[in-house]
């Protein structure tokens, strides 16, 4: 699904953020990046979901070699990863209904098609009520609820989410790990950047530590 | 809120309507009413070029050039008589002096003065439809019996007509393409300005998998739609002026007696909808073709 090898990553001519970064995510898996605030994790995010180019080393993404594609061969690469991105990152001008709809407007879907399934998935994320309401007037854990809510509404072969856990309480925590755990039994590869040990715990599944810009450890199976 | 806004609202615009907008709508508005009076102009000095060929096609005259302080009355008579015997001229007459001096008078003036300037006596001759005498002949005739007779088949000034009219259609062609260059550059900064504005956006579809005609695609229904409404306000401010125009016309107050009118018909105004379709058509080109390439430089 995923595989890094030797992979080297540097902003500009600073230095390197990441180093010799070796792992491979087998599909259908489950893996926590954990690591201190700066080791590098969201750059490694970066790279997977195709925001960032590496230095060096080589990345293979879906079997394809990403030095060997070309750039219009992307986007449909793109639309099989889903993102929760640390920051939300919703579209303020459009509902909860809209910035959660979005992947399958990109996808080419028609509204009638898939009005239904984002009205549920709204509902199962506790934001049934608010799909017309837009981002500025929902919470920092709302906010958060749909940003998962569209990564996940396509269903997507990777799934990326960069501490989605951190601005909700911890029953609506508990629900979106369950959501994620749910869809990675339905075969999407998850990648959850956290430092939450309460969640790794829980979830038990296999942890990549990242520190200083290296892969130091890799623990546990699933 | 504007109808871009009501349209691009129903249809879940994937961008905000940035601010500043109203700018670039007030400067469309303006081209496409510049726009659009330069293509009536182009209108109104087509039909003058061929309304003036029209009533000078068919028709021929005769000057007596003045000797002394009047043209010689006998070689009026003579030269009237030469011309009443060629084949294919079905009138020929001296205009009076009332007649010489109507048709000074957009010029002159009507003053007691003018009376007294010494003019030519105008012979205006009339021919079948169709008919081309030999104007060589017929010029030699006149000289044998009217030595100060000129003949004046219109030909010189018919042309110097069709040239004027030309300088004056391509002057205007002229002016539409430096709107149209215009309308592009704005369009062009704005789309830029936008891409900027929107930078969090676009870098949010490009990561989701957008192709970059499905973000071209929203700026150029943006700006399609922005250019045909505000254009369409442009193009109607330039209707009016020359609906007004032709309602002076009609009432008498023409604005030059010798000009053509500087009103429209009701067949012609129609046309003026070239300007918003054009606008409309030029703003999505460009918004498309700058948000391509701008996006080119994403990984």
């Amino acid at each position: 699904m995923v595989r890094f090898e030797n992979v080297g990553m540097r902003y500009g001519a600073g230095r390197e953020v990441l180093r010799d970064v070796n792992f491979a995510l087998e599909p259908g898996s489950f893996t926590f990046l954990t690591g201190p605030s700066g080791a590098g994790k969201t750059s490694l995010m970066k790279l997977v979901f195709l925001a960032e180019r590496p230095s060096r080393g080589l990345i293979s993404l879906f079997g394809h070699d990403l030095a060997l594609l070309k750039r219009f061969d992307l986007p449909s690469l793109r639309r099989r990863i889903g993102v929760v991105f640390q920051e939300f990152r919703l579209l303020d001008h459009l509902s909860a209904f809209d910035n959660v709809a979005l992947p399958l407007r990109l996808a080419g879907r028609r509204t009638a098609d898939y009005r239904r399934d984002v009205e549920e998935l709204l509902s199962w994320v506790g934001l049934g009520e608010r799909l017309n309401d837009k981002p500025a007037t929902l919470s920092g854990g709302e906010q958060q609820r749909v940003a998962i809510a569209r990564a996940v509404v396509a269903k997507p072969d990777l799934l990326l989410a960069d501490e989605p856990t951190g601005n909700v309480d911890p029953e609506i925590g508990e629900r979106l790990i369950r959501l994620f755990v749910e869809l990675n039994r339905f075969g999407t590869t998850v990648m959850i950047a956290t430092q939450d040990r309460a969640l790794i715990e829980a979830t038990r599944a296999r942890e990549m530590r990242l520190v200083d810009g290296r892969v130091i450890e890799m623990r546990g199976m699933r | 809120m504007s109808l871009a806004d009501r349209v691009e609202r129903r249809r879940g615009q994937t961008l905000p309507r940035e601010q500043g907008a109203v700018s670039l709508d007030l400067v469309i508005a303006i081209m496409a009413f510049l726009a659009a009076l330069a293509l009536g102009g182009v209108m109104i000095a087509e039909r003058a070029a061929q309304s003036w060929q029209a009533g000078l096609t068919g028709r021929l005259t005769v000057q007596i050039l003045p000797q002394g302080d009047s043209a010689p009355e006998s070689e009026v008579g003579a030269a009237v008589n030469v011309l009443r015997s060629t084949p294919g001229v079905v009138y020929a007459a001296a205009l009076s002096d009332a007649d010489n001096l109507a048709l000074v008078e957009p010029w002159l003036g009507r003053d007691a003065l003018v009376a007294d300037l010494p003019f030519p006596r105008l012979i205006d001759v009339r021919l079948v439809p169709g008919a081309k005498p030999d104007l060589d002949v017929l010029s030699t005739r006149l000289k044998t019996a009217a030595p100060h007779a000129v003949l004046d088949d219109h030909g010189r000034w018919i042309e110097r007509l069709r040239s004027t009219a030309g300088v004056v259609v391509l002057a205007a062609l002229a002016i539409l393409a430096l709107i149209a260059i215009g309308t592009a550059a704005s369009v062009a900064f704005a789309t830029r300005a936008g891409l900027a504005t929107h930078r969090e956006i676009v870098q949010l579809l490009h990561l989701m998998g957008a192709q970059d005609r499905f973000i071209a695609r929203a700026f150029e229904w943006h700006y399609f739609l922005a250019a045909f409404a505000a254009s369409v306000v442009g193009a109607s401010l330039a209707a009016a002026v020359f609906t007004a125009a032709a309602g002076l016309d009609q009432l008498g107050f023409a604005a030059v007696s010798f000009l053509p009118p500087l009103g429209l018909s009701t067949a012609e105004l129609p046309w003026l909808l070239l300007v918003p379709v054009t606008a409309a058509a030029i703003s999505w080109a460009t918004a498309r073709i700058s948000v391509i390439s701008a996006l080119k430089k994403y990984y």
